[in-house]
């Protein structure tokens, strides 16, 4: 019915128009940044860079934002990806900005640190400055909050890693600055890299550059900024790289940004209450309030939760990881089913004691019951620890998700204890024959054993789950 | 306005400027129904209820049945205010209103069929069927014809707002004629034609188009700006509306 034309421009089929204009062309001026075409201020064509930088294979565009442009490249002779960051054209028209560049670009070169992205050159191009770094193949902690990929235990898992940075940085007198999920990046592997140190600096991006109109991307988006940062840019420490961690903690584990009078992360997800303390105290507004070092939020983080396994991105999960969390928890369903098993079978064996034996009735009467709760609640712990564990492993997905939750483990050991106990009642008040008097030896070992065993187990598998 | 440069939809010192788009002033009275988040509700909803309209014609309904659901969903929406939802979802007023959509289809049309309510604003226009039948025919989902008739509906509105200011001026023939060139690239429309046609020297023409271009870039973004949470989600859902008219 309707003849589809082809819009001239971009050589869609239009099928619809917004009044016989073509609707992909609109939406694409929308986007511009300035009327005119090319030139400064838009995103340069790959042809102009390759151009510019001979010695590199421009393989794609990454991103672009505020702080510049990156390009994913190849170093032909080194053979290695590298990351192309082009600073925005306007940048090095100020004549004292060459000065400034090679001092903070020596600066940034000089970070070594495992979780930071390196700087491998840097310079200029016919005009345009440039940095060469670290290639990440991964994704960024937005992307990640987008695809709904982070839990608070992998929150918990990634934090200190940044403290780690940061607090390498700090010491060599670099602060960030720009502290926001997109500039921290999760590789494949798992491996936490922080971006973009330092450039807010030295692009001088103060709060003057950010306007509703006219900017490519959400300018440093102000939520993460210190309120030093915000009413006296130039004099900030490195305190305001704290604040900006506290924001990006905050929403790492509740999935949204701490506004106005925000509620503290316990009381919107399932984590411990002593992170609350950490987030806000990272966020104080008043400096000399605010941890003062970054190391101390990372030991702050450390003794609310001792994190087993070693984060991973939701990129992907190596068979190597999977099997590594797979045997412990394994090893810990096979634990429960064997208390809870032997409890039951236990106290079975002791009702049946009870039954056949020639103790008084009352006697015979509380051996039967001992034996009986002893049986529900050794098969109770035990189900329930099975099927927990079960449930763990088939999700085993999601690598961080650790063994039960906090009342699970309650649930789990005071199914343990009470059968034990009720066990052993049911022996005391059976008969005091030589059968009562072993039964109670043994059962007095398998109490203890369980708990001491379930006691052990919680440390090290104790959890922070998240509210999915 | 100590606390404002937290909120969303503020802009931070530099800029002075305080934004308050439709969509914020429904988000920032959350749970509290006041008059003014109920009228900006309505006003969305007036722009853009052809793409719900759409997409339930696109999931098998009859016309008859499409224009009820769809006025009926809006009632119950501006008078309820889907409060709750509204709350959780701090994001965009597309995705609010398709998921409310999808929740009210799932689970309410059947209850709501029975006591028609009908409301007091009119949102689904009567002609809403003559304008779905003039939709492709081809296969697309329900979901992806609602992405699609939603930028549309934006660009259709936003045109409306440029031709309405151009027109308070006196200068609505200019928009006509210079309308092309918010699509086309310099080379492929001559200046001095345009200008030979309304009486203006080429050089003319040249500046009055970098003008035009500049209102619809500010146009384009206001209107978005309209149905989301906050400034920097103007981009992101310009590049969502642009992929889904691509695909």
């Amino acid at each position: 019915m309707t003849t589809t034309r082809q819009c001239p421009q971009c050589g869609a089929e239009m099928a619809e128009t917004a009044e016989g204009l073509c609707p992909a062309c609109l939406l694409k001026r929308g986007m511009a940044t300035k009327t005119g075409s090319g030139s400064s201020g838009n995103v340069p064509v790959l042809e102009e860079i390759a151009k510019r930088f001979p010695q590199l294979e421009i393989l794609e565009l990454l991103g672009a934002g505020g702080m510049g442009v990156v390009y994913k490249a190849r170093q032909p002779q080194l053979d290695r990806l590298v990351a192309l960051k082009v600073l925005p054209a306007e940048a090095g028209r100020d004549p004292a900005f060459a000065e400034r560049f090679t001092r903070e670009a020596r600066a940034l070169a000089k970070l070594s640190h495992p979780n930071i992205v390196g700087v491998y050159d840097f310079g200029q191009a016919e005009g345009l400055y440039y940095f060469l770094m670290e290639f990440v193949d991964g994704a960024n902690l937005r992307q990640m909050e987008r695809a709904g990929k982070l839990t608070a235990a992998q929150a918990l898992a990634i934090v200190p890693k940044i403290c780690d940075a940061l607090q390498y940085a700090h010491d060599e007198g670099v602060v960030h600055r720009d502290i926001k999920p997109e500039n921290i990046l999760v590789d494949k592997k798992g491996r936490v890299k922080i971006a973009d140190f330092g450039l807010a600096k030295l692009l001088g991006k103060a709060q003057a550059d950010f306007t509703l109109t006219g900017t490519q991307q959400a300018m440093g988006t102000p939520h993460y900024m210190a309120p030093e940062q915000m009413e006296k840019p130039l004099s900030v420490d490195h305190r305001a790289d704290i604040y900006s961690l506290g924001v990006v903690f905050y929403e790492m584990l509740t999935g949204e940004l701490p506004l106005g009078r925000f509620q503290p992360p316990s009381a919107k997800v399932h984590v411990d209450v002593r992170l609350d303390e950490v987030v806000l105290r990272s966020m104080e507004r008043d400096v000399e309030r605010r941890y003062q070092h970054v190391s101390e939020v990372k030991t702050a983080i450390e003794r609310v939760s001792v994190v087993g396994a070693i984060p991973q991105g939701q990129i992907s999960s190596t068979p190597e990881t999977v099997a590594r969390d797979l045997l412990p928890k394994l090893m810990v369903t096979a634990m429960a089913v064997l208390m809870g098993g032997l409890t039951m079978a236990v106290g079975v064996a002791l009702a049946v004691f009870a039954i056949l034996s020639e103790s008084p009735q009352s006697g015979q009467f509380w051996g039967w019951m001992g034996g009986a709760f002893g049986c529900l609640f050794g098969g109770g712990g035990a189900l329930i620890g099975a099927i927990n564990s079960y449930r763990q492993i088939a999700g085993a997905g999601d690598l961080m998700t650790e063994i039960g939750s906090n009342w699970l483990d309650r649930v789990l050991g005071g199914y343990a204890l009470l059968g034990g106990a009720s066990v052993v009642a049911g022996v005391v008040w059976s008969s005091l024959g030589s059968a009562g008097r072993y039964s109670m030896l043994l059962f007095g070992v398998i109490v203890v054993g369980q708990s001491a065993l379930f006691w052990a187990l919680r440390r090290p598998y104790r959890v922070n789950q998240s509210k999915e | 306005m100590a606390d404002t440069g937290q909120r969303r939809d503020s802009v931070p010192p530099g800029a002075r400027q305080f934004v308050t788009t439709r969509w914020t002033i429904v988000l920032t009275a959350g749970r509290s129904d006041t008059m003014q988040a109920r009228v900006a509700l309505e006003e969305l909803c007036q722009t853009y209820w052809y793409p719900l309209y759409a997409y339930v014609r696109r999931q098998g309904h009859s016309p008859e049945d499409a224009q009820d659901l769809t006025q009926e969903f809006f009632a119950k929406l501006i008078a309820k205010h889907y409060l709750g939802d509204v709350d959780r979802s701090k994001g965009k007023f597309r995705s609010f209103l398709l998921a409310s959509l999808k929740h009210f289809l799932a689970n309410e049309w059947d209850k709501a069929r029975a006591q028609k309510r009908g409301g007091s604003q009119t949102i689904v226009s009567l002609d809403a069927e003559t304008r779905y039948s003039l939709e492709p025919a081809d296969e697309v989902s329900a979901d992806k014809i609602f992405e699609r008739r939603w930028a549309l509906t934006l660009l259709d509105e936003v045109l409306k707002q440029l031709r309405e200011k151009y027109a308070a001026d006196g200068k609505g023939k200019l928009f006509e004629q210079l309308k092309v060139t918010l699509t086309g690239e310099r080379s492929t429309i001559p200046y001095a034609e345009i200008g030979a046609r309304i009486g203006m020297t080429e050089g003319a023409v040249e500046v009055a188009v970098h003008r035009l271009r500049q209102h619809y870039r500010k146009a384009v973004r206001a209107e978005i700006a309209e149905t989301v949470a906050g400034p920097e989600e103007v981009e992101e859902e310009l590049r969502y509306l642009f992929a889904a008219l691509s695909l």
